[in-house]
């Protein structure tokens, strides 16, 4: 999953997408992403699990309820989570969102269950989210400049 | 190979868990000194408290070691180790030999000399058996001596279960290792207010009863009580290291690889003595993540990777009710005998609170309360990368106005902290 913060607008379309994905409601503090708003910058900047490959709160959570997933993202399981929210405070993002309700904390999962991918990249209007590959942003990076220099020299 | 571990607890068991992922014909052996399958010691005055039921405290059950392919002995404490024959002997006479030996057994509860400890009625929150103890008690009134994270989890689990709950620490505040005063302080209040009575700076003189606890006597006040909660402090297993002649100080020693001084032999957990990420300096964090991290180190070093172990850091977080507190690194206490010029940051806005320790202008340490520990995880960050926050405050200023996005992390721990305090 690929965030571009200078993209988004703050407009919260992926946050009532994803409140409706997971909780079938549109409901905001439902979501899995929290939207990091910084006046001084005028930069929304959407927080999301990183998935973190030696992720830290797997390891502090008291409960062993924070899971690796087969698609690679690190989920928490309701049914033991007893809301010490450990793995809010050790995520170097900050990403784990507090479900108002039970008090739980919730992450992205990708959207893994649905074909269509995940929900926050469909709603969003701006182009701020997308998935990639993790080598495709420097290939595509790398393919434009290929078509620049080909403008510029056409023979070559 | 054939690899016997020592300890069925977390760090044995991420061991064997490591091992297994990459080797799948390795041999390994897992020795427990208890009957059941591995739990997780964390959850367990959760359990206590009636949030959980028996079965989440548990990681594994029987099947699980036979699907990795474990060998679990149950019921076997090894008593002696052999370095030179390689192998081990537990108390029920049983000789096992090793290509490579974990010491992951952990450390003992220590029990303080007071009189009338053994009494019935007392009780402790480390083991599952225990706790299972605690569990079945039927008591009115409970007191907790000792206020570490495990003390203050379970006067939070003895009062959810209706208990009064009284804590006494020592020291002049609770959680001592963890918290600042101030911070401790606040929390000391929110407790108050939940109604666990707090005692600091007081000594228990003995445990009243003839067979079954009647009272504390501190040397304060007397608390009548039927419940005796001992949670002063885990002390590392060396007694087992020392007859293989392994060096040990505070904990087994060891090096950044986590061998110990005995060739062959390796240990994790809660049993050894390691250094501070930050500080460099012996210390012992004896909390989870530190033994999953050695005992990743471990299982990949026994492989014949040659990975250094990067240091402990210490983690914790304690939450009564509605009130969450988390801390990370050094306290400002443990830096007064740091060379080197500490500063610290500390912001207040109604009941939130947030300090930051910093050491020659890196953040090393630091505490929050409420909505401020939210972004505690940014200063773990800044933490590892040894952020020169000097540097960065003179920097914030100059950030242009409009995008930057790339260095939001930062932007954000500018605007926690506020500019520069220049004196």
């Amino acid at each position: 999953m690929l965030v571009d913060p200078e993209k988004c607008t703050g407009c919260q379309q992926c946050l009532i997408a994803c409140s409706m994905k997971h909780h079938g409601t549109v409901n905001p503090n439902l979501a899995m992403i929290k939207i990091l708003r910084l006046e001084s910058q005028e930069l929304n900047i959407p927080v999301i699990c990183m998935a973190c490959d030696d992720a830290p709160c797997i390891k502090v959570c008291p409960m062993n309820a924070r899971v690796r997933q087969t698609n690679g993202t690190v989920v928490t399981n309701t049914d033991v989570c007893i809301s010490c929210r450990a793995c809010v405070y050790i995520c170097p993002v900050g990403s784990p969102v507090v479900n108002p309700y039970t008090d739980q904390t919730m992450t992205c999962d990708m959207c893994k269950d649905d074909e269509a991918g995940p929900w926050c990249v469909i709603a969003c209007r701006e182009g701020a989210m997308r998935v990639c590959e993790s080598d495709a942003l420097t290939k595509g990076v790398a393919r434009e400049r290929a078509g620049r220099s080909r403008a510029i020299y056409p023979n070559n | 190979m054939k690899v016997v571990i020592i300890g069925n607890g977390i760090s044995g068991n991420q061991v064997a868990l490591s091992l297994r992922e990459r080797a799948k014909e390795t041999e390994i052996c897992i020795l427990s000194a208890e009957t059941v399958p591995e739990y997780d010691p964390c959850s367990l005055p959760y359990f206590l408290g009636g949030s959980i039921e028996k079965k989440d405290v548990f990681k594994k059950n029987i099947e699980d070691y036979q699907q990795l392919n474990i060998d679990i002995m149950f019921n076997s404490k090894v008593v002696s180790i052999a370095p030179e024959a390689k192998c081990v002997t537990t108390d029920n006479g049983l000789e096992i030999g090793y290509d490579k030996l974990v010491l992951a057994h952990g450390g003992d509860l220590f029990i303080p000399p007071i009189e009338g400890i053994r009494n019935a009625g007392v009780f402790s929150c480390k083991q599952m058996v225990e706790t299972e103890k605690l569990e079945s008690h039927n008591g009115r009134r409970a007191v907790v001596i000792g206020s570490g994270a495990i003390g203050i989890e379970a006067a939070e689990a003895l009062k959810k279960k209706g208990y009064e709950v009284h804590i006494i620490e020592l020291l002049g505040w609770i959680l001592p290792v963890l918290f600042d005063e101030p911070t401790a302080r606040r929390l000391e209040a929110a407790m108050e207010g939940h109604g666990i009575h707090v005692h600091t700076g007081e000594k228990v003189l003995r445990i009243k009863g003839d067979t079954k606890v009647t009272g504390v006597v501190t040397d304060k006040r007397e608390i009548e009580c039927d419940t005796v909660v001992v949670a002063t402090g885990v002390v590392p297993g060396t007694a087992l290291a020392k007859t293989a002649l392994i060096e040990t100080g505070r904990g087994i020693q060891v090096n950044r690889k986590m061998e110990t001084t005995v060739s062959d032999i390796y240990a994790c957990g809660d049993c050894v003595e390691t250094f501070d990420s930050c500080t460099g300096e012996v210390v012992m964090f004896q909390l989870k993540h530190n033994a999953i991290e050695q005992a990743q180190i471990v299982a990949k070093n026994i492989l014949g990777d040659n990975i250094k172990y990067l240091g402990a850091y210490a983690f914790a977080r304690v939450h009564f009710f509605n009130t969450h507190a988390a801390t990370f690194g050094k306290t400002m206490r443990a830096t007064e005998c740091l060379l080197g010029k500490s500063e610290l940051i500390e912001k207040e806005s109604g009941n939130d609170y947030l300090r930051v320790v910093l050491l020659d202008g890196k953040v090393i340490g630091g505490q929050a309360i409420g909505k401020y520990a939210d972004a505690i995880g940014l200063f773990i960050g800044a933490m590892w990368r040894k952020d020169d926050m000097d540097r960065l405050r003179g920097k914030w200023n100059k950030i242009p106005q409009s995008g930057a996005a790339y260095s939001w992390p930062l932007i954000r721990l500018g605007q926690i902290i506020g500019p520069a305090a220049h004196g």
